[in-house]
């Protein structure tokens, strides 16, 4: 092909893609880490504008704030871990056990992910909340005088339902991982006398372990921004570090403040991605 | 020229005079038109414009939502496409240092006599009236009577052990440090950093007591009626909802006092019609409208000739319409300068973020 | 089978139960006949369905949730295509930067992305609408698109488009008639994975509303009113038969036509 010619449809095809993504990611990111340097929200943004540190003066001088992002990336730890664990021997199942079931058995774990998240959230309420069927019982049966109020409107309920929600989605990307391991392998490893958890422990385990890390990393990045769980199930002490920003960007009106926490959680994030990005590749697990 | 000549001429100065004075608008009944409005939910429906609507009918009201005042503050910023905007006391400086609302010339408003001084003047800074006082309310505690048989006398409420695991607070910086301004008996628009420190203790202790922030008063509604929450901070309309449900409540008369707040109108200097929205916004004065908006909502409206019309016991009752010294022992809502504005978000974030 | 593994059996079900068991509990209140969210039942009814599609604001929700999903799945596929043509078909220098740059709203959260084109949209003026919400989702869902088209395009002869071109068509007429068919299930499993993204997404469709909400948007107002609440829990069965049939079509795609293997197969690396 004559290389101007190859040129010219290179830019026509990367032209739109590339212009999407600048015009409603890399800018409104670019303006955001900008209006984090904003002293106050009166006047045009660029006419008034008078750059100062005095949000992020605000921000290190507050260690509630980044004691709630420690916390925050804390809950979202645990929650990839657990979702992950969880999700494994589901996988592992529907890969090397359920043979031709395994559609039906993929789509029976993804139904539920399908109905409104915001409604699978507020049926918890239904089973743990203090008029929830749970509390009814065990009331009715005279275990409790006073409903158990743990399970709804705290940090708990936050954790607990982030893994609810997780586990069924992150079975795919594992699941993904699983159908790529070399069957041969396996069979060369029993074939020399391994036993059934020693060519788990030692070839499908370890060679699963990437594409494990991808999908706790495709958990983590989204739930430690996640705002709309403590929202709904967080009560007053189980707010995360998303419900912040969002109150500044909406309730408390204070946009360059929030763009400053904003900005310092997308830089712990990109920071993490790139560390993980060293130990394996998250794109091989999506599709 | 003759003296009938002059005499006529004369008598047109003044009868053209006389029309400008008697402030009607220049618009007639096919105006047409379209107005945008942006309001909080439920003030959409055309009953909250009901005169509006058969004088103009053939004006079409656009109204687009906001869910909070900073939200539509921040709408106002965006530039929405909003004429006519509705926000509640407090923010009345923001609108007019940026520029987003413009002064009014009352004369042109017909209803304009029958407001109450007290709520006109809410509508002006500076000296200049910006905005239509429109809707009112109160806010107090609101508490089960089966589950708090002793009643509740104080602000202190919202902190009493007592009530450990069932008390509601509404998701708010400012209203939050107001509540303890009323207990501490301190200034809210003078607060030292001290006492800014002592009121944000005050709360982060309060989490342990509260079950939820609500952020609308259905959530509130819904709590309360289930038992879950005992005692709330709340605008009379919870009361009066739950009265209508035959749930057992009580709305509190503290001893530090009620507070009350005021809901306004502003116009948007860009707006394109501003007779449509003069107009709109003289009709919502009309006590047809209040009676529509008192039946609705158990918010109160401005124009006392509305009170005679509502009959709904329960909302008299939470409204207190018939007794015409009410608002007098209420404390009414400041104006909040943005420096305070911003630290009271950010002492609510606090508490919100402590460990 | 080894004894020791009944335990995964149970193990899989089990999970199933536990996730399903809300569900059940909301069908079981969508018939009760009260207001409150709150056990014991008061009653079997039916009348929250009747409710459901005469109510205005739900049945408008569902259509712009609908739309928007329209909307923003398609751009994302044309998107994407454009994207994972020139990445898999064409060499140049910045392939790295490219991908990084196409796959960074993977590793940005939601409310990040929703705040920062709320202050976008509001510098440059424009209004909160469907149309900001559509844009946003767009970017979210690209990187899967530009994933799944890629995996697609990858298997393909690199020379196909050659051997088209010597017969006389021009590139574009090329790509039109001959990759895209090829591809064709591929754009569908992306364009139904964009459209799934965008339907329920709540964190960012919250921010950007104006005065026209999605069906998410729309829920969360009514989860906070006592009595609309099981008007919603309606819908919720409804919409799950919807995205079923959806899921069944992905799946259906993914298995016979897009030939991901089946377990027991051997998959060259």
């Amino acid at each position: 092909m004559p290389g101007a010619e190859s040129r010219r449809r290179l830019w026509a095809l990367i032209a739109p893609p590339a212009f999407w993504l600048c015009a409603f990611l890399v800018v409104p990111l670019l303006l955001l880490s900008a209006y984090s340097f904003r002293a106050g929200m009166s006047g045009a943004f660029f006419r008034d504008w008078v750059p100062t540190l005095e949000n992020y003066r605000i921000l290190f001088a507050t260690p509630s704030f980044f004691e709630l992002l420690a916390v925050s990336v804390g809950i979202a730890l645990v929650v990839a871990l657990t979702a992950t664990a969880l999700a494994y021997p589901v996988a592992y199942y529907v890969v090397f056990r359920a043979r031709a079931r395994a559609g039906v058995f993929i789509v029976l774990l993804l139904i539920p992910f399908w109905i409104s998240y915001l409604l699978r959230v507020m049926a918890w309420k239904l089973i743990l909340g203090s008029s929830g069927v749970v509390n009814a019982l065990f009331m009715s049966l005279g275990l409790i005088q006073e409903p158990i109020s743990i399970f709804f409107y705290s940090r708990v309920a936050v954790v607990v339902t982030l893994i609810y929600v997780w586990t069924p989605f992150v079975t795919l990307p594992i699941l993904a991982t699983l159908y790529r391991i070399d069957r041969s392998v396996l069979e060369a490893a029993a074939s020399l006398g391994a036993t059934p958890a020693q060519r788990f422990w030692r070839v499908t385990f370890p060679l699963s372990r990437p594409g494990l890390i991808a999908a706790a990393v495709m958990v983590f990045i989204p739930t430690v921004g996640e705002y709309v769980t403590p929202l709904l199930v967080g009560g007053s002490t189980g707010a995360m570090y998303g419900n912040i920003i969002q109150d500044f960007f909406g309730r408390s009106a204070n946009w360059p403040l929030g763009a400053a926490l904003a900005v310092v959680m997308l830089a712990g994030t990109l920071l993490l991605v790139v560390a993980t990005s060293r130990v394996s590749r998250v794109e091989q697990y999506i599709g | 020229m003759t003296a009938r000549l002059r005499l006529t001429l004369l008598l047109l100065a003044v009868v053209g005079c006389g029309g400008e004075k008697r402030s009607t608008t220049r618009l007639t009944a096919d105006a047409t038109g379209t107005l945008t409005v942006l309001d909080w939910a439920g003030y959409e429906d055309t009953v909250m414009f009901a005169t509006f609507r058969q004088k103009y009918p053939k004006v079409k009201v656009s109204v687009a939502f906001g869910e909070s005042d900073p939200d539509i503050y921040a709408k106002m910023k965006a530039n929405a496409d909003a004429c006519v905007f509705h926000f509640y006391t407090g923010w009345q400086n923001f609108y007019v240092t940026d520029g987003l609302v413009k002064e009014l010339d009352t004369t042109r408003f017909a209803n304009w006599s029958q407001v109450p001084e007290r709520f006109k003047a809410l509508g002006r800074v500076n000296g200049k009236q910006y905005y239509v006082p429109w809707d009112w309310g109160y806010t107090s505690i609101l508490y089960r009577t089966d589950k708090v048989p002793g009643g509740i006398d104080s602000w202190n409420a919202l902190f009493d052990p007592r009530f450990k695991g069932h008390i509601s607070m509404w998701d708010d910086g400012p209203g939050a440090v107001t509540a303890v301004t009323y207990v501490k008996g301190w200034d809210e628009t003078k607060l030292t950093p001290a006492q800014l420190a002592e009121i944000e203790r005050m709360w982060t202790d309060q989490r342990k007591l509260n079950r939820f922030y609500w952020t609308g008063e259905p959530e509130l509604v819904q709590g309360m009626a289930s038992g879950e929450i005992w005692v709330a901070y709340a605008w009379q309309g919870a009361y009066n909802t739950l009265l209508g449900q035959r749930i057992p409540v009580a709305y509190a008369q503290p001893k530090e006092g009620r507070n009350s707040w005021v809901g306004l109108y502003g116009i948007s200097p860009k707006c394109q019609s501003p007779e449509l929205a003069e107009a709109f916004l003289d009709e919502k004065l009309t006590p047809k409208v209040g009676v529509n908006l008192i039946g609705a909502f158990a918010y109160g409206h401005v124009n006392p000739n509305a009170y005679a019309g509502v009959t709904d016991t329960n909302i008299v009752k939470a409204l207190a319409l018939r007794d015409p010294t009410a608002l007098d022992r209420t404390r009414f809502t400041p104006i909040v300068s943005e420096q305070d504005r911003n630290n009271f978000g950010q002492l609510w974030a606090r508490v919100k973020a402590a460990h | 089978m080894p004894r020791r593994l009944w335990g995964l059996p149970a193990y899989y079900f089990g999970l199933l139960a536990l996730l399903y068991l809300p569900l059940f509990v909301l069908l079981v209140f969508a018939f009760n006949d009260g207001t409150i969210l709150a056990f014991p039942m008061r009653g079997f009814t039916l009348r929250w369905f009747e409710q459901l599609f005469a109510t205005e604001a739900l049945m408008r929700a569902l259509r712009n949730s609908v739309a928007v999903a329209v909307g923003s799945g398609t751009i994302a596929v044309v998107l994407g295509a454009c994207g994972a043509i020139a990445f898999v078909r064409f060499r140049f220098r910045g392939k790295g930067t490219f991908m990084t740059v196409a796959l960074l709203p993977l590793y940005v959260p939601f409310v990040v992305v929703g705040v920062s084109l709320l202050l976008l949209f509001s510098v440059i003026g424009l209004p909160r609408s469907l149309l900001t919400i559509a844009a946003a989702h767009t970017v979210v869902s690209f990187p899967y698109a530009l994933l799944i088209l890629t995996a697609r395009l990858v298997g393909f002869d690199p020379h196909l488009e050659e051997a088209a071109m010597s017969l006389g068509a021009n590139y574009w007429e090329t790509l039109r008639r001959v990759i895209l068919p090829l591809i064709a299930p591929a754009l569908l499993a992306a364009w139904l994975t964009a459209f799934t993204v965008s339907f329920d997404e709540f964190a960012i469709a919250n921010l950007l509303a104006g005065a026209e909400p999605t069906l998410p948007v729309y829920l969360y107002s009514q989860l906070r009113m006592s009595a609309r609440l099981p008007l919603v829990i309606a819908m919720a069965g409804l919409v799950m038969v919807l995205t079923l049939s959806i899921f069944f079509t992905l799946v259906w795609l993914r298995r016979f036509v897009f030939r991901v293997p089946a377990a027991g197969t051997v998959r060259a690396r």
